[in-house]
């Protein structure tokens, strides 16, 4: 398949907003379990009708069987979507010291508000990786990404939440207040304090309270987090991980794959190669002549040939201009990143909310074709 | 033709375009930044003074309007009355400290210090604040005879999930500061955002069944916030060209021979097909989110321009004037 991504134990699908990430990560792991492999596919917020094609209902943070993904080589398909709350829930249970502690996290507000933000999405989804990876129940997992503002920002992600609950010198500055002193009035240095007092005229003191608590819950986590992060990091950047890098043929979405592709390398991350996704292909032979069409739609019965002609003439022009078109977006993505395998899955004409049109897409990323057919979807 | 079927005035309001202050929200790829350009056209051409904002770092305003720079510092003309802003995170928190602590070398201090920084990026929602706080400022801007600076505001926002995030922030930080001038702030600016007359969120989709699934979602999801959700965009609507009667004909052409009239022969019959699936998603949008639907063109290029931005703000232009409703 695409990059071989057979070999690998982990796939991650990238690529910017509306590409079609979430279709492809379901096509690769179809492919994958039809071809042989235990496959797990994490789904970001996937649309109800491929979550239900994928048989899962609501939240399904827990991977479930997808009906009828199996293959004659006894693969299998499974899916779940992430559940960034339950995830991050189940990290500070794990890093906890004591269930004290557990606790105190668990019930500040600040946690419970950025827990479930869709900021926190981005690490969890690494998070949830790693957790799958720990199962070890799998031959290879699937990652489809977060939509961020920025494809990359995932990447970052797990460096962002480190720096964030080590936040050391914020930890200094908030200290809790000796006895006796007024919350802000204790000395640690002049300039830190001169700080905090800007802050609380800022945030009022409640807000601070409420960080100080968070920080301080963390106490004694940090080298937990860190090390997790590190260990995500260079799973990711192992020979056991591939990223697949999805683009759909516009100016916008092949820019921002291009400039994906050029960060995975220089960060040293795998790239397995790229998917063009929903390519209209240029249609063969001319333009047709409305004055040689027009005399066979009146034999035909046509009410109005000339007119009818015509307007059949314009749409097959449509359709030349959005071959050509796609042409041009394959021209920039190869262009830009030479070396990388481009795979191009074609504009299909039924939604990818079945798993009969999954597996065209399995199809067009390599997959084998299946033995039996392809299992009847809702 | 698309005036409101199905929609529920008490829960719409008055139409997008009376509304000062629009958020363009919806799923990623569907064309929120150029419907959002496109909004700001037209009403510049109706003689509104309009303002585009973009938010997160994006650059597609620069890229739509070409050898217009727009950038932070202030306000570029894109074209005769509609003007282009991006907004800058970092430059917003200075921005936001200056307002507050009045002095510069507080604000010097402050953004200097390390403990800072961490605070930043500690505080949740803080990026969301200082850009919908920044959208504030735009919004409630007087000249000095009072006459508001901006008769248009259009908010390019980001993808569904970042983009209720954006619009709940003031609210979420109100709720969650406690007291003290940060909570007082968020309070202003969520008064705006959910303003039931002045503010209306547009939520784009294109005639696919991922993108109006989504947008059905997310209207769901901003009624449950108390967002003045106004209209749903179909981007990319194939409008009728064929009628069903003449399918015969095209499919007699289509059978006879090879060659480029056949070809154009079945190309219309798909056109067709596709024609009819637009239509019964543009009923979805419409019934899934009781509201007024605007639908816009597919414009066929081989490059998307300024002018398919203009096109399709004549188009809004003319969805909404007919009858004085979306």
């Amino acid at each position: 398949m695409i990059g071989h991504v057979e070999d690998l134990r982990m796939v991650v699908c990238c690529g910017a907003g509306g590409v079609g990430k979430t279709t492809v990560s379901a096509g690769v792991g179809l492919g994958l379990a039809r071809g042989g492999a235990r496959v797990v596919v994490v789904t970001i917020d996937p649309a109800k009708r491929l979550a239900t094609a994928l048989g899962m209902e609501g939240l399904a943070d827990e991977a479930r069987p997808v009906p009828g993904s199996g293959g004659p080589e006894g693969g299998e398909l499974w899916a779940l979507q992430l559940d960034a709350k339950a995830t991050f829930d189940r990290l500070v249970d794990r890093e906890a010291p004591t269930p004290e502690a557990r606790e105190r996290i668990l019930e500040n507000r600040i946690y419970r508000h950025l827990s479930g933000a869709v900021a926190a999405q981005d690490y969890m989804a690494i998070e949830r990786l790693h957790e799958l990876v720990d199962e070890g129940r799998w031959d290879v997992i699937v990652l489809d990404t977060p939509p961020s503002q920025n494809a990359l920002d995932f990447l970052d992600s797990p460096a962002r939440i480190t720096r964030f609950i080590e936040g050391r010198s914020l930890r200094l500055l908030l200290r809790p207040p000796v006895p006796g002193a007024g919350f802000g009035r204790r000395v640690i240095a002049v300039g830190s304090s001169t700080v905090f007092g800007l802050l609380e005229r800022l945030t009022g003191a409640q807000l601070l309270r409420d960080l100080s608590d968070f920080l301080g819950a963390f106490d004694g986590m940090y080298d937990g987090f860190a090390a997790r992060a590190k260990a995500i990091n260079a799973l990711l950047r192992s020979d056991e991980a591939g990223f697949v890098v999805v683009a759909a043929p516009d100016t916008d979405a092949v820019g921002q794959a291009v400039a994906l592709g050029r960060r995975l390398a220089h960060d040293g991350y795998p790239l397995s190669g790229l998917v063009l996704n929903r390519v209209h292909l240029l249609p063969p032979g001319g333009l047709a002549r409305p004055e040689e069409l027009a005399p066979a739609l009146a034999t035909a019965g046509a009410a109005r040939p000339d007119s009818l002609a015509g307007r059949a003439a314009a749409t097959l022009e449509e359709e030349q201009l959005l071959g050509l078109r796609d042409l041009d977006a394959r021209e920039a993505l190869s262009g830009a990143l030479d070396g990388a395998p481009i795979t191009e899955v074609p504009a299909l004409e039924r939604e990818p909310v079945e798993l009969e049109v999954l597996a065209e897409i399995a199809a067009a990323l390599g997959a084998p074709a299946p033995a039996r057919p392809a299992a009847a979807g809702p | 033709m698309s005036s409101g079927n199905g929609a529920t005035p008490d829960l719409t309001g008055p139409p997008l375009s009376q509304r000062r202050l629009c958020f363009v929200l919806g799923k990623g790829g569907v064309g929120k930044s150029t419907v959002a350009a496109a909004m700001g056209l037209a009403a510049a051409r109706a003689g509104r003074r309009s303002l585009v904002i973009e938010v997160g770092g994006q650059d597609r305003l620069s890229r739509l309007f070409r050898g217009a720079h727009v950038g932070h510092e202030e306000a570029t003309e894109l074209a005769p009355g509609l003007f282009g802003i991006s907004v800058d995170v970092e430059q917003a928190i200075e921005e936001y400290l200056t307002g507050q602590l009045r002095l510069r070398p507080l604000v010097e201090l402050l953004t200097r210090s390390r403990a800072f920084h961490t605070f930043a990026e500690a505080a949740p929602g803080l990026p969301e604040l200082v850009t919908v706080g920044k959208v504030w400022t735009y919004a409630v801007a007087l000249h000095e005879d009072r006459r508001p600076v901006w008769d248009a505001l259009v908010v390019d926002c980001p993808a569904t999930g970042h983009g209720i995030a954006l619009l709940e922030t003031a609210g979420n930080v109100e709720a969650i500061a406690g007291g003290g001038p940060i909570r007082d702030q968020a309070a202003r600016i969520h008064d705006v955002v959910v303003h039931p007359a002045a503010t209306g969120v547009a939520i784009v989709a294109r005639p696919e069944e991922l993108a109006v699934s989504e947008a059905i979602e997310a209207t769901a999801a901003l009624r449950e916030r108390g967002m003045p959700v106004a209209a749903a965009v179909l981007n990319g609507m194939r409008a009728e060209r064929f009628r069903d009667d003449e399918a015969p004909a095209l499919a007699a052409v289509a059978a006879a021979a090879d060659g480029p009239s056949s070809r154009a022969a079945e190309a219309a019959l798909r056109r067709l097909d596709d024609q009819r699936s637009d239509q019964a998603y543009r009923r979805r949008l419409a019934e899934g989110t009781r509201l007024p639907v605007l639908e816009l063109p597919q414009l066929v290029r081989r490059r998307f321009d300024l002018d398919a931005v203009r096109v399709l703000a004549a188009s809004l232009t003319d969805a909404v004037s007919p009858n004085g409703r979306p």
